[in-house]
């Protein structure tokens, strides 16, 4: 493959060699240009290394950028003929007087990356770094990473003078790209380079104001890592860094609200942090409206740790979170997780009427995450229940395939019922929701189905009847059908103790020798217990109305303790995929945050959110009893695991027991 | 920081790629365009991360502009760094960028590669100033031996004022504004307006000689609340948030309110705002869809033009969502032309220009084919495209502007209004 696809063939060499070596300049020029061509496209143009740096000779800057752009590429292969540049090199730095010519120079020069060449750069890239013209020492400084990257061991001299360069440096351009070098060098060499000090703190500031936009994000990226030393200091950086919220470059507003935000933790004044949440919000909603969709996704994927931290800051603000029609999906779930997020005893009616319209949308997963973003709503807010159950009921009314989001809805209706079984009788919920059963076909919404039967077996008509239809499928279903069948089998049976009877039989058959351990040991419980203490078994499997399983009311994306770091990363990749740096790169140690209590900014406090906790607490106290019965029901396993059929035997013997077992 | 860029084309051809960091390979890259061309729909995220390696990418029309790094960049920056570069690019080439123009111009594009990173690293973005150093087939040679003329370049691309060349000059001094407010608009099946927000932007032209400082007043409540004699019958409009060009002296607008700045030359955004409150709505729209009989749609539309009388809209374009199956359109309009068009799946209606306070309608009648399943349509919204000169949604003016140089010359000011359709939304 290789050898038809990636090299040129030997003639195209051949005639490009003789090109490069022709008197013509024009000729010379041209070949050059085919030469980085090929390069672009993946050929291998390395043989002619030698006869492109002959090329360096003529004093045209244009040819000069190719040709050190293909030394740049093949450097590392041709160490040794890449020496012969060196001289070149070198003139240009000393002795050209055109500054673009010097910083191209020093540029490339850094780029070579191979380790023997590099001595050869130290002394001219401190004359650089000394240079009079500010464009050659900001190519200069940048041209330190690079070495440093690949030979440490030569540089001390290099990280002092930029050390010196911090202190004396007035330049905001210069400035900003020191501070982003010397950051490079951190990383690579895991040590603290930058010594920050009151005026070098100062300096940084003013160069804000001065330098382009990207310098001014190295800087904001800079100080937001930074901890002012007292609340004095932090309403210096704070009131420096405003003017930038009102900067055409997206991401230096962002800086700023990241910089500002982290510095509210350090101020006295609860007056002032409020009056700054009053002047970053509005910046941070145009933000998020950005016409680019990729940096509107940026901003949306930090918006859950602003949220968490500073709930103040979108109160009353859900609105801008609604989607447009013709958005891209990738924003669209951004924004419907958000919604949920956002969402609260105040405005779920406004959020659940929004996710209604979404319902309509054309792609299957979209509706699917609308559908479980109401049922999360439905499941955190008891006031928005009734309303949640009739959207998904109107809904199913119209359910006609065994798409995607009927899946979600059967699953997302479990749940609403599981938290409420009164539920089943709103607006004929419970009869609408079992004419689509059939349509299940994913394990999780089966066995939401299975459940549905058991649970409800009384007020469905021909119950029995259904669950034998899943019976005899029993053998083909998921193992978490199967366990879910179980139980409700057994609840059904409980209700129906006549009608059921066969059916039971039939399931322990069939369920008794799974491959499945799970699916055995429950099997086997069910019938030692049903042949022993039917009531026991009542008591087991039976939800008492009223009781409440475990829902989370939690929607909270980060670890409190980690908020205040995750607010230094804001904007990085890491923070992008909600983790910390250190969570997503191996080699970045972990930082301790030193700050223990993390404040969180909210609005006034409402009354209305106390009895929350209590009505929490009483789920939880709920939970313990459910782990509590399921501890038993393992207890019962254990002691009965050894020799199960002799104890059936027995249990046959006494006739006075269920009827089931005078069947088998 | 940011290790490679590469401009790939839509069948995942790599069209250029230039490695600013030693630690990413080529065939990471051609793995990623392999999954890039298998997945085309927008539903990928514009980032991913494959083992520590992030790809950051935007499409321009045919062509991904894809970023790599290893580290933990700040993804905003590379994002916006990447749309800066799109614009570099279409400034070179007349507006353009497309594969063709590409692959031309291939040696143009490393040199604004070598000059826009170092070392991955944002460097000079801004496409005025590229291109006094950067051309098409070499600057001429006049400007590579004038040394004093290298150093001024060199100075003002590092300097405070990086965005404006010393010693312009102008036989006739003109400064050309553009106000163009965008509206966009959602209102609900019952009618209520769920979000309305107006963004708009000042776009300036520029032509005046030397360092001049200009100054620039708008009806801003804010502003206007801080210079007393303004009474309050005409207290100004509420502007949410403001964004503005570099060249925008930010600490004093922080401070006064005031905006003044040194214009680049020639064309340039000057800011952008966002207004939420008291907009302006310029249509009301009734529409109702009522099945007359089987396979038989009525769609009655009215709008009416809810500015003033002596304000005409142009080129106003309404599209009415219609079923998939819709096959035999007759639709009557007391204006314009109404028409259905398959592939948009809707009926447009389009309207050269409409005199405000006045109502049309449209009635449309549709013949619905057979279709082999019976699926229930999710009608998207209704939408509008208009562009009304003269016309402000948020009611914003220009009260001002002035431009002071030391010379004392006459400005000649120009100015414009437009409001445009955004997401201009109806749902059904």
């Amino acid at each position: 493959m290789a050898y038809f696809g990636n090299n040129p063939q030997r003639g195209e060499l051949q005639e490009l060699y003789a090109d490069l070596n022709d008197l013509n300049f024009e000729k010379k020029k041209e070949a050059v240009k085919k030469v980085i061509a090929y390069m672009t496209v993946g050929k291998d143009v390395s043989e002619l290394f030698q006869s492109v740096i002959k090329c360096l000779e003529f004093n045209d800057i244009e040819m000069k950028k190719l040709i050190y752009l293909y030394i740049v590429n093949y450097s590392r292969q041709k160490p040794d003929d890449a020496i012969m540049v060196i001289q070149n090199f070198r003139k240009d730095v000393r002795k050209s007087e055109n500054p673009l010519v010097r910083a191209l120079a020093i540029r490339t020069f850094g780029c070579l990356r191979v380790p023997k060449l590099n001595e050869y750069l130290i002394e001219p890239l401190k004359d650089c770094i000394q240079d009079d013209d500010p464009y050659v020492r900001k190519t200069a400084v940048l041209c330190v990473p690079k070495v440093f990257e690949v030979s440490p061991d030569i540089c001390p001299a290099l990280l002092e003078q930029l050390q010196k360069l911090l202190e004396k440096e007035s330049n905001a351009l210069v400035l900003a790209n020191l501070i982003q070098s010397m950051r490079e060098i951190e990383v690579v060499s895991g040590k603290q380079l930058i010594n920050l000090n009151q005026k070098i703190i100062q300096k940084l500031l003013l160069a804000v104001d001065e330098c382009i936009e990207w310098g001014q994000i190295f800087i904001l990226d800079y100080l937001a890592t930074h901890n002012p030393q007292d609340s004095k200091q932090a309403e210096i950086i704070i009131e420096r860094t405003l003017p930038r919220l009102s900067h055409i470059n997206p991401t230096v507003t962002f800086c700023a609200v990241k910089v500002i935000l982290k510095y509210l933790d350090f101020l006295d004044n609860g007056e002032l942090v409020k009056n700054l949440c009053k002047k970053v919000a509005p910046s941070l909603i145009s933000l998020l409206s950005w016409n680019q969709p990729e940096v509107q996704y940026t901003i949306l994927r930090n918006i859950s740790l602003i949220l968490q931290k500073f709930p103040i800051l979108f109160e009353n603000e859900v609105k801008v979170f609604f989607c447009s029609f013709n958005e891209p999906y990738y924003i669209k779930y951004e924004k419907l997780d958000i919604m949920v997020r956002i969402c609260d005893s105040k405005n779920f009616g406004q959020v659940l009427n929004e996710l209604l319209i979404y319902l309509n949308e054309a792609d299957p997963h979209f509706v699917r995450k609308t559908i479980k973003s109401i049922g999360k709503i439905a499941i955190t807010y008891d006031k928005a229940l009734e309303k949640a159950v009739s959207i998904l009921v109107e809904f199913a009314k119209n359910v006609q395939q065994p798409t995607e989001p009927v899946q979600e809805l059967l699953m997302q209706m479990q749940l609403i019922y599981k938290k409420s079984k009164q539920m089943y009788k709103y607006d004929e919920s419970l009869k609408i929701i079992y004419s689509i059963v059939d349509y299940a076909n994913e394990p999780e919404s089966k066995s939401a189905c299975a459940w549905i039967l058991g649970e409800f077996g009384e007020y469905i008509p021909k119950s029995v009847e259904k669950m034998k239809e899943y019976i005899d499928n029993f053998q083909m279903e998921d193992r978490l059908v199967q366990l879910q069948l179980l139980t409700s089998a057994v609840q059904l049976y409980l209700k129906y103790p006549s009608q059921c009877a066969t059916i039971i039989q039939q399931l322990i058959t069939s369920a008794k020798d799974s491959f499945n351990p799970d699916v055995r040991d429950r099997t086997y419980i069910y019938w030692r217990l049903l042949s022993t203490d039917p009531e026991v078994v009542k008591n087991l499997v039976c939800f008492n109305s009223g009781v409440v399983s475990n829902f989370s009311k939690d929607l909270r994306l980060w670890e409190t303790q980690d908020l205040v770091l995750a607010l230094e990363n804001m904007g990085s990749i890491s923070n992008l995929f909600h983790k910390l740096p250190h969570q997503l790169y191996k080699n970045i140690k972990i930082k301790i945050n030193n700050q223990h209590d993390v404040k969180i900014y909210k609005g006034e406090e409402k009354p209305d959110t106390q009895p929350q906790p209590q009505a929490q607490n009483q789920q939880d106290g709920s939970n313990q009893n459910n782990k509590k019965d399921q501890q038993q029901q393992q207890d019962i396993d254990l002691l009965s695991f050894d020799e199960p059929p002799s104890n059936i035997n027995i249990n046959n013997n006494n006739n006075n027991k269920t009827d089931v077992f005078e069947l088998i | 920081m940011i290790s490679s860029l590469s401009f790939i084309n839509q069948k995942g051809e790599i069209l250029i790629y230039r490695v600013y960091k030693d630690d990413i390979n080529r065939n990471e890259i051609i793995q990623f365009c392999a999954k890039m061309i298998a997945t085309k729909e927008n539903k990928e995220s514009p980032i991913i991360n494959i083992d520590q390696t992030s790809f950051i990418h935007i499409s321009i029309k045919d062509i991904i502009i894809l970023a790599t790094t290893k580290i933990d960049v700040n993804v905003a920056m590379v994002l916006e760094f990447l749309y800066q570069l799109t614009k570099i690019c279409k400034a070179y080439f007349q507006g353009n960028l497309d594969e063709n123009c590409i692959r031309k111009s291939f040696v143009l594009i490393y040199e604004i590669l070598d000059e826009v990173l170092d070392y991955g690293i944002p460097q000079i973005a801004d496409a005025n100033l590229l291109q006094k150093f950067i051309q098409e087939g070499g600057i001429q040679q006049e400007t590579t031996i004038n040394i004093e003329r290298l150093r001024q370049l060199t100075y003002t691309l590092t300097g405070a004022i990086s965005w404006r060349p010393a010693g312009l000059y102008y036989e006739k001094n003109e400064i050309y504004l553009d106000i163009i407010e965008s509206v966009n608009l959602l209102i609900s099946r019952k009618g209520t307006v769920l979000r309305s927000e107006v963004v708009g932007s000042i776009e300036l032209r520029s032509k005046l000689t030397g360092m001049p400082e200009c100054q620039i007043g708008m009806n801003d409540k804010l502003l206007m609340g801080k210079q007393a004699r303004y009474n309050k019958q005409n207290s100004g409009i509420t502007i949410d948030d403001m964004k503005f060009h570099a060249c925008v002296g930010l600490p004093k607008f922080e401070k006064d309110r005031i905006i003044t700045f040194i214009p680049p030359d020639g064309h340039f955004q000057l800011m952008s705002y966002r207004i939420s409150e008291n907009i302006n709505i310029p249509f009301k729209v009734n529409a109702f869809y009522s099945e007359i009989r089987e396979n038989k749609l009525e769609i009655r539309l009215k709008i009416k033009s809810i500015y003033d009388q002596n304000i005409y809209g142009t080129n106003i374009i309404v599209k009415i969502p219609v079923p998939k199956n819709s096959v035999n359109v007759i639709s009557a309009s007391s204006i314009g032309k109404a028409k259905h068009e398959v592939e948009e799946q809707s009926v447009i209606w389009r309207i050269k220009k409409l005199q405000g306070d006045v109502e049309i309608s449209l009635n449309c009648e549709i013949q619905l084919g057979l279709t082999t399943r019976e699926e229930v349509w999710s009608k998207p919204p209704l939408k509008i495209e208009f562009q009304i000169p003269m016309f402000t949604a948020s009611g914003l003016r220009v009260r001002f502007l002035k431009v002071m140089e030391k010379s004392g010359y006459r400005t000649n000011k120009w100015i414009k209004y437009l409001t445009k359709g955004g997401e201009y939304q109806h749902r059904l």
